[in-house]
């Protein structure tokens, strides 16, 4: 037990075929106090959810619902190891993302058909995909955004590493195929599991990045439709986001989407809205730009899964559309600087600053906390947190309204992992290489996620690149939702020979090599 | 005054007894070993759960 940073030894704390740790961790008091009011925080967003008679029936209806038993261990997972000003951006994140999961939940079960079946307010709800920009949804302000996977598949994977297996299950049982992602088809085998809430006035569904997207849309919009009586839109946006000629096609698809969700639900596009929404866009963008830029320096604060988790949520879940976010841009930031001011470090020893690239082991999450934690590998930035920092028109102008559509496209052009994974080899590939020298990384972490033919084909190029340019790249092979086929220690064993080998080092915290985690949350 | 000072006395015992009693939930992680406890019964409880299972 003890204060200082990489004291402990957090391979302790877990215990062999047990779901959970043997307790929590001792970060001297200051440190320790302040985790325990977030516990409580926490333990009281949860109490205040399971207050409500819909809710508790909810959690006894759909298998997903048990996984939000793991919230607090999620967080314990993200934290580990961490001190001060990053434990606390840690929690701004983490907790701020609980809230508004709890609020999702308690949103759709209120809507739902079976469970609360609150017709007034299903009639104000419009479904959108789990990856999807809701940038479409910035001028509804009266309207109810729900994503009904959000909750189902996609945070409940981040809470228990098993979470999807079921659902893979049942899609393949039906004859879907089994080398798609995992995500989508998990995503489908919700609602072939007949597992997911009923409601909506419409719903908005877009061609994500892949087949396997694209064939999980199709299962869900046929049952979404044909039985469920819920009229699905499908915004296709441009694969080929960086070409001139495409940007004009992806604007109507815009307008289409607005009109479409007018007409179902019979409210008008608000352009004050619209425009507030996008400060606060901006604004998040300011605050992501300055935490890159201290991640150039021999100082970075906003990193690892404080980075990529958060970019997430705010990107593109939330698009500017919940205030309460801006104000965590603002602390975050704050923290940030406060550290940053003081050449504050989150572990005892930086020894390798690393871009981290591809499409990350969804199930391991945490992968990023633990390779600072056990070899000192700081992940500077990830594929997913290089997102569009072209900023949106604010000013209410005949002029801007046409730009903002234009905006609006771009955004969902540009949604997380497509805007890497399609628009040509320059957005996946040459841009990797910018970013290396930009944040003056030594190597490259490439995730292989092996159902993700997008990045798979790629592969030679990425190595024959490294070698020019000298630098040493180790892919780490994962299956995004599925942890049957590489386990968590899988992940850490392909980081673990490559330190060994390459690197010829040892690990800073040895008894995070090898952990007891194959049966855990 | 003594009544008062009585009344802040048992607010103090409660404050901390409720302290002690959560911290130890939080530090030896309980509240997750307990759920983990329920999870195994609530996987049973979804697999009674009529569902219209197709494509």
């Amino acid at each position: 037990m003890a204060k200082e940073i990489g004291a402990d030894r957090l391979g302790d704390f877990y215990k062999e075929g047990s779901l959970v740790r043997k307790r929590r961790e001792w970060r001297g008091l200051a440190d320790t106090m302040y985790d325990y009011s977030r516990w409580l925080k926490i333990m009281m967003t949860l109490g205040k959810f399971v207050m409500k008679p819909r809710n508790v029936k909810a959690m006894f209806r759909y298998r997903w619902m048990a996984n939000y038993l793991a919230v607090p261990m999620m967080v314990d997972r993200h934290t580990q190891g961490l001190r001060g000003e990053y434990l606390r951006i840690c929690h701004e994140e983490q907790d701020l993302v609980i809230d508004d999961v709890a609020k999702l939940l308690d949103s759709l079960f209120r809507g739902d058909r079976r469970i609360g079946n609150d017709k007034k307010f299903s009639d104000k709800v419009v479904l959108v995909d789990e990856n999807e920009m809701t940038a479409v949804m910035m001028g509804f302000p009266t309207l109810k955004c729900l994503s009904r996977e959000t909750p189902s598949t996609y945070v409940s994977v981040l809470l228990n590493q098993y979470a999807a297996c079921h659902y893979i299950d049942v899609a393949q049982e039906y004859g879907l195929a089994g080398d798609v992602c995992p995500m989508p088809e998990a995503e489908a085998g919700v609602s072939i599991d007949d597992d997911a809430p009923v409601l909506g006035a419409c719903a908005i569904q877009c061609n994500t990045t892949c087949d396997g997207s694209l064939l999980g849309n199709g299962v869900i919009s046929q049952r979404l439709e044909k039985e469920d009586g819920i009229p699905v839109f499908q915004l296709a946006a441009p694969l080929r986001h960086r070409e001139d000629d495409v940007q004009e096609y992806a604007a109507q698809e815009i307008r289409n989407a607005i009109a479409f969700i007018e007409k179902h639900t019979g409210v008008k596009w608000d352009w004050k809205a619209y425009f507030e929404c996008a400060k606060r866009v901006n604004y998040a963008t300011e605050c992501r730009q300055e935490w890159l830029e201290m991640n150039r320096t021999p100082y970075p604060q906003v990193f690892g899964s404080n980075l990529a988790l958060y970019t997430e949520t705010n990107y593109m879940a939330i698009c500017g559309r919940v205030a309460a976010f801006e104000k965590a841009d603002r602390k975050i930031t704050k923290l940030a600087r406060q550290a940053y001011a003081k050449k504050k470090m989150a572990a005892k020893e930086y020894r390798h600053r690393a871009i981290v690239w591809g499409v990350q082991s969804h199930y391991y999450m945490d992968f990023l906390v633990w390779l600072l934690n056990c070899w000192g590998i700081v992940p500077l930035t990830d594929m997913l947190s290089m997102v569009s920092t072209k900023k949106l028109v604010t000013e209410d102008t005949p002029e801007n309204r046409e730009q903002a559509i234009y905006d609006m496209a771009w955004l969902t052009e540009n949604m997380i992992m497509r805007n890497r994974t399609h628009g040509g080899y320059k957005v996946l590939l040459d841009e990797l290489w910018e970013f290396v020298e930009m944040f003056n990384a030594d190597m490259v972490i490439l995730w292989e996620h092996m159902s993700c033919k997008a990045l798979d084909g790629m592969h030679g190029l990425f190595e024959e690149k490294a070698r020019e340019k000298g630098i040493p790249l180790v892919w780490v092979s994962h299956d995004l939702f599925d942890p049957r086929i590489i386990s968590r220690q899988g992940v850490r064993d392909q980081i673990n020979s490559f330190m060994r080998t390459v690197w010829n080092e040892e690990p800073i915290d040895p008894s995070l090599e090898v952990l007891p985690d194959e049966k855990s949350w | 005054m003594s009544v008062f000072l009585h009344v802040i006395k048992i607010i103090v015992i409660v404050i901390a007894a409720l302290f002690a009693l959560t911290f130890t939930v939080y530090f030896f992680n309980l509240d997750m070993k307990l759920t983990a406890a329920i999870y195994p019964w609530l996987n049973k409880q979804y697999d009674k759960v009529k569902r219209d299972q197709h494509l």
